[in-house]
């Protein structure tokens, strides 16, 4: 055979120009071969650029419910639909909210909840994922768990949150161990199968090349389930808010969740509402900010 | 390429030029080897393969048919080393093998590339667990995508490649780490027709540059044909060997498939299988 010419006739196939016919080749339709579909598929992906124009209208069409919802707000207690009172025009909630940043009491609370949330979402972390990792990967540490964490993970968090004070006190202990043991368990379920549905045919290509059980882990295991691991995270991350506010509203001193049922015991509606936007506005940016983490970590996947 | 295995080629070929392929050491022995699987929930065993006896010589092209379910794939992990067998035993280089190892490389049909590395990144994982430095590992993948037909991809995922793209990957991945053996289950049946015709064409390209002794499994009887210079006919399960027939042809220039012997050799073939299919259908019937 010549392998000069069937060399360069496999270079071309997988780029641009047709193969001029190879002396030994058998007979090859004219028709491209799917690599070559791949390729001008590629090219297109890459040269194409989405216009100014349409970005534009895709951030006006997904705005739109959002800015509606804005509207209805401030006009529906405005013409008298509802009682303005209970719910107060938008713009008055976030004159409250402006007073409340300039007066400094938002930041005050706004810090003492993410403290709180971010120590129990960190401690969940550090500790939920190889926690999770042995038991995907050790059979033995899997079967002894299992029946404890069966048992715990349908205990709801907020049945045992008297139980934390109790233990930890009505101090800030208390709160970070309630929020750490909502948050361990999305991140610790999501790790567990994370591991054990790595693709078997993976594991076997990897065993095949000689690698031993540390290196499959390190090379094969883990990669594989960091995309599984990152959803547990992001789900624990909007746990850590939503358990943080109840336990706030139980007893504290200080913290969003105080701010809003203070501001409610007191009558102070416009204030009670510029603490949930202040809520939600967390969320939201909790989760953007965890996706994008995300995104750096699986470039790799296809969606 | 070392001066070292420069010379061993040119020693390879002038003894293939003194004499038959069969002169040459065995590099694969299986020796009356059975596999017997404990199926779960059953106390019956389950015979995957008995009595295989088969020898594969070095640098030979050998093809494997057989009907679905026969034990071909078992056969392959076998001689991976992933399984070891129940009774026999398997030599590779006249030692017995003793698990899975960077002397063999194997290619699946489902591709099985890490879709978290890029095709380069995949290439370089056996040379990884090799612990060959950094650098050269990047020359060796990059010089084993050239030789697959796919530079400009480097840099491309997995889920960025069409089919028969990531195949070739995977056919480089195996060839990096240069082992002896390439072990491939059905490696092309998932493609279409026309990527399958020119990566068989470029499989025998590389073997002949390569040297390599290959086992590959097949169901399609003019696949076998067309690539091995022996073919070896399973039985339906419990899978044995058949028979093995000697592939010759005068010349492999032109267009093989339409040499009256390939017709000869793809009927006889096809009659040895028809029996076999059709009591691993009936099998099939009564198990399920």
């Amino acid at each position: 055979m010549a392998d000069e010419t069937t060399l360069t006739a496999a270079r071309e196939e997988a780029g641009e120009a047709k193969p001029a016919a190879a002396p030994s080749a058998a007979p090859r339709g004219d028709a491209p071969t799917d690599d070559d579909r791949a390729t001008n598929f590629f090219k297109v992906a890459g040269r194409r650029r989405t216009p100014v124009a349409s970005r534009l209208a895709t951030v006006v069409k997904r705005s739109l419910a959002l800015v509606l919802l804005a509207g209805l707000w401030e006009v529906l207690p405005r013409v008298g639909a509802v009682d303005a009172v209970f719910v107060p025009p938008l713009s008055e909630i976030l004159v409250a909210w402006y007073d409340m940043l300039l007066a400094g009491q938002l930041p005050e609370h706004f810090q003492a909840s993410l403290i709180r949330s971010l120590s129990g979402f960190g401690l969940a972390i550090v500790l939920a994922i190889p926690l999770g990792l042995a038991i995907g990967w050790y059979r033995p540490v899997a079967d002894f768990l299992s029946p404890v964490l069966e048992l715990f993970r349908n205990t709801s968090a907020v049945a045992l949150l008297p139980v934390f004070i109790l233990i930890f006190g009505l101090g800030e202990t208390s709160k970070i161990v309630f929020v750490f043991y909502a948050c361990a368990w999305p991140i610790l379920l999501n790790t567990v199968s994370g591991v054990k549905t790595v693709e078997p045919l993976l594991i076997k290509s990897a065993r095949s090349m000689g690698l031993g059980p540390v290196r499959l882990f390190q090379k094969v295991i883990l990669p594989a389930a960091v995309p599984t691991i990152f959803t547990g995270i992001r789900l624990a991350g909007a746990y850590s808010i939503l358990v943080l506010i109840f336990a706030e509203m139980v007893g504290a001193k200080a913290g969003l969740g105080y701010l809003i049922q203070d501001a409610q015991f007191s009558f102070r509606i416009p204030d009670m509402y510029a603490g949930i936007i202040t809520i939600s506005a967390l969320g939201l940016l909790f989760n953007l900010l965890l996706l994008s983490v995300e995104r750096r970590f699986s470039t790799w996947r296809t969606s | 390429m070392s001066l070292q295995t420069a010379e061993q080629n040119l020693l390879e070929e002038s003894v293939a030029e003194a004499g038959e392929p069969s002169a040459k050491p065995v590099k694969i022995g299986i020796r009356n080897v059975g596999k017997v699987f404990q199926i779960r929930g059953s106390d019956r065993p389950f015979t995957a393969v008995q009595d295989v006896s088969l020898d594969v010589r070095e640098g030979e092209f050998l093809t494997l048919v057989g009907p679905s379910g026969c034990g071909k794939s078992t056969l392959l992990d076998l001689i991976a080393g992933l399984t070891s067998p129940t009774s026999g035993e398997l030599l590779i280089d006249g030692t017995p093998i003793d698990g899975p190892g960077l002397d063999r490389g194997i290619v699946f049909q489902q591709y099985a590339l890490f879709p978290w590395r890029t095709a380069l990144a995949n290439i370089e994982f056996g040379l990884e667990a090799k612990a060959v430095p950094k650098r050269e590992r990047r020359e060796r993948a990059r010089h084993y995508l050239d030789l697959v037909g796919l530079d400009g991809f480097e840099h491309r995922y997995p889920h960025e490649l069409s089919g028969g793209m990531r195949q070739r990957v995977a056919i480089a991945r195996s060839l990096a780490f240069d082992p002896d053996v390439l072990l491939m289950d059905e490696p092309f049946a998932a493609l279409d027709a026309q990527t399958r015709e020119s990566l068989q064409e470029e499989l025998l390209r590389i073997w002949e540059k390569t040297n390599k002794t290959i086992v590959f499994i097949t169901h399609g009887i003019d696949e076998a044909v067309y690539l091995g210079q022996r073919v070896a006919v399973m039985t339906s399960r419990p899978g044995r060997i058949k028979r093995v027939l000697d592939i010759a042809f005068d010349s492999r220039e032109g267009d093989l498939r339409a040499d009256p012997r390939f017709g000869e050799y793809r009927h006889h073939i096809w009659t040895l299988l028809r029996d076999e299919v059709a009591a691993a259908q009936e099998q099939e019937r009564t198990i399920g």
